[in-house]
């Protein structure tokens, strides 16, 4: 009994301690690292001996070209180290948002999609690059491509690469069902697609499929090539141009593909290129940059050019990836050291070879005119898209609430996909979107 | 007596948790309701006091009244199935038969998955293309479901995937409740000629009535908040189906950037949860 007393009164009070020992110790824990970090940045502007680490939020599909433009980028520049977060495209817009809209300055270079440029500047997002990049640096990039960057003038991003779409097939497929090839300068149109299509689809085969299910930015060169506008002029309205009567027969045909004629797969986007690299699907709109993804997985493809609807206009997509530099960013100097590379200088060069994506830069794209390499199946890709952006793309709307439109016309196709009346969708779409644009009036696109 | 000489200690033991509660818990609630009455400008991020407008404008938008809606409706079903069928399978892990730790131990399985896990797992064991739940259907000769892609079925097909993640849990709580009950008390109900229903209602659910408040009570809220699942595989769709308060309000404040309104939002969520909250308490409460 008397033993029990004094190991209760220690109990007692050590407890707490204890408790309150491992409050202390996660405090200066987090002290620690915040003094750790910010001395490294006071470092990192002021003195060039230092190494000084800037954080590039990308899109994860771009981790093979973007690693060995980092790897090369950090051999010129040792004292620089570039960290990538990579993150998959759902969740990159939301992550960009979280991070920037609480100002975190762990933030330095980020991917930012050209219909956003004007988001993202509203909202106090980018620092302006007009001083941080030499004054000859917008003539190196084509002008549409500048001007899609610029927002009252000044450019906010730097044009890092774009992208247009081909119809890619299955040519064992094709030989299975007994159909001739399609013509690889003649432009199919999209009934002739469906008609083909629905011949192709059988047992575990589909007949078609695009690569970004659900994804305006794919979808929209259906309603572009019905001529229908998306936004009013000002980019704050929605009804009346999205769900206008063009546009519901854009988007019917697609929903149609699904749930009339059925020969797409109600996959989504993720799954897309796997579907077609293991012939589950014969004939695929994809972008240009998917051309060594599809090569590499060894099936035996042809590629065309992309449809359009009989007697109506040529529209293809047309996106493009830029990067820009955060507000908040404590290492403005570094971060514009690395976006001169990626969009300039050597950078843009590896991410061309690596990537196979469409350059924004003016002398890459007249070496695709001139060199041999590209009159080459496959390499020719590369030729018919640098050709479609020039002549049919059809850029995405411009609205500085651009987020917003696109999420719900995303969710809005899905919708449509799965079944719902591509009317309604619409309808129930512009409904929320007009209320969110509300808060950009005095903000207009123009 | 006792109480008053260590009250001094009592104090310091809740300290940290005391600390914790008002940091974690009653300071972001000040500031919830503080913040929605405010909105974020344009180019300068400075806020202005704009008073009741984010809750006007929430209540003009039918957007946010279908999102009530659906929160409500996946509530009221929620609640009750996951509360019932976690006393149920607490009752079956309290038998005594042979080999019970081994499931008790099973039934442990999915609750030590992660919500994103279980909803990664979920989401290709229910698509309409391979899933392997579908292929069972077709070969018991049903037809294939779309499960998720529908606007009918997805509401559904959350609340099972929950339920399943959450009830195992659940259970425990009550099976440490029913493992309290003496077994002397039901013995001798049994000799009084008590059919095991009636020893149910009068024996085994008065006493359990302490356990059954904190999981009437726990589960609500747990629900209420409820916002993972919805996020990461259906975010809000098909048609609005599934499209919470919760993720209308993260929607709001990370897609829309609309600060003001994702706060009036989580304030009226607060103010339904703590509303029903009262009302279990009130029913529930417990004599002794």
């Amino acid at each position: 009994m008397i033993p029990k007393q004094p190991v209760k009164r220690f109990a007692a009070w050590c407890a707490p301690m204890l408790a309150a020992a491992v409050l202390f110790t996660g405090c200066s824990q987090g002290a620690g690292t915040s003094a750790d970090s910010s001395s490294s940045n006071g470092q990192g502007s002021s003195t060039s001996s230092a190494t000084t680490e800037i954080s590039f939020e990308a899109y994860s599909n771009y981790e093979k070209p973007l690693t060995k433009v980092v790897e090369a980028f950090e051999q010129q520049n040792p004292n620089i180290k570039v960290k990538m977060n990579l993150v998959p495209i759902d969740q990159l817009t939301e992550t960009i948002e979280i991070k920037l809209s609480s100002k975190a300055e762990d933030l330095d270079v980020l991917f930012v999609d050209t219909p956003l440029v004007m988001n993202y500047s509203v909202k106090g997002y980018l620092e302006p690059l007009d001083s941080l990049i030499p004054a000859d640096a917008k003539a190196k990039w084509t002008k549409s491509a500048v001007d899609t960057v610029s927002y009252k003038g000044e450019l906010m991003a730097a044009p890092m690469n774009s992208s247009s779409q081909v119809l890619y097939y299955n040519k064992d497929i094709f030989k299975k069902k007994g159909i001739p090839f399609p013509d690889a300068d003649k432009r199919m149109t999209w009934e002739e697609v469906r008609d083909l299509a629905k011949q192709l689809t059988s047992d575990n085969v589909y007949g078609f499929s695009f690569e970004q299910v659900d994804k305006a930015y794919q979808l929209l060169a259906l309603s572009d090539s019905l001529s229908a506008k998306m936004l009013s002029d000002d980019g704050l309205v929605s009804s009346g141009y999205s769900n206008s009567p063009e546009a519901v027969k854009a988007f019917q045909f697609y929903a149609d593909l699904f749930n009339k004629d059925k020969v797409s797969p109600k996959i989504k986007k993720e799954e897309s290129i796997d579907y077609f690299t293991s012939g589950k699907v014969a004939m695929f709109v994809s972008t240009n940059q998917n051309m060594p993804k599809i090569r590499d997985s060894g099936l035996n493809f042809g590629v065309t050019l992309h449809p359009y609807f009989a007697g109506q206009k040529v529209a293809t997509p047309t996106g493009a990836w830029n990067v820009g530099i955060s507000k908040y960013s404590e290492h403005k100097e570094a971060s514009a050291k690395f976006i001169k590379f990626l969009t300039l200088g050597e950078g843009a060069k590896i991410l061309f070879k690596e990537g196979g994506t469409l350059p924004p830069q003016i002398d890459l794209l007249n070496s695709i005119d001139t060199d041999p390499k590209y009159e080459q199946f496959p390499d020719n890709v590369i030729r018919i898209a640098a050709k479609e952006s020039r002549e049919t793309a059809v850029p995405r709307p411009k609205t500085p609430g651009y987020l917003e439109w696109e999420k719900n016309m995303n969710k809005a196709f899905e919708d449509m996909k799965n079944g719902a009346d591509p009317q309604k969708a619409l309808d129930d779409a512009v409904h929320v979107i007009d209320n969110l644009l509300k808060k950009y009036k005095g903000v207009a696109a123009n | 007596m006792k109480l008053k000489n260590n009250i001094g200690s009592i104090l310091l033991f809740l300290l940290p948790t005391l600390a914790g509660l008002f940091l974690f818990k009653l300071y972001p609630i000040f500031s919830a309701v503080v913040q929605s009455v405010y909105t974020t400008q344009f180019f300068t991020g400075e806020k202005s006091f704009v008073g009741l407008q984010n809750y006007q404008s929430l209540f003009a938008d039918p957007v946010f009244w279908n999102s009530l809606k659906v929160t409500l409706v996946f509530n009221l079903i929620i609640n009750p199935l996951q509360i019932v069928l976690a006393f149920a399978l607490a009752m079956l892990l309290n038998t005594k038969i042979k080999r019970i730790a081994f499931f008790r131990g099973i039934h442990f399985v999915p609750v030590a998955v992660s919500v994103p896990t279980a909803c990664v797992l979920w989401n290709i064991m229910l698509s309409p293309e391979q899933g392997v739940v579908n292929s069972i259907l077709v070969a018991l000769g049903l037809d294939p479901q779309p499960f998720l892609g529908s606007s009918l079925q997805a509401l559904g097909s959350i609340i099972a995937i929950a339920s399943w993640k959450g009830v195992g849990y659940w259970s425990l709580f009550l099976l440490a409740g029913l493992q309290e009950i003496p077994g002397s008390l039901l013995e001798a109900s049994s000799l009084d000629g008590a059919s095991r229903w009636k020893q149910f209602v009068h024996v085994i659910l008065p006493l359990m009535k302490r356990p059954l408040t904190f999981i009437v009570v726990a589960v609500t809220t747990a629900n209420f908040l409820l916002f993972s699942p919805m996020y990461i595989l259906t975010k809000g769709g098909p048609e609005n189906s599934t499209n919470v308060l919760m993720l209308e309000s993260f929607n709001n404040a990370f897609l829309y950037s609309d600060m003001g309104r994702s706060y009036a939002i989580m304030v009226i969520l607060l103010l339904i949860t703590l509303t029903v909250v009262a009302l279990q308490f009130k029913w529930l409460r417990t004599s002794h």
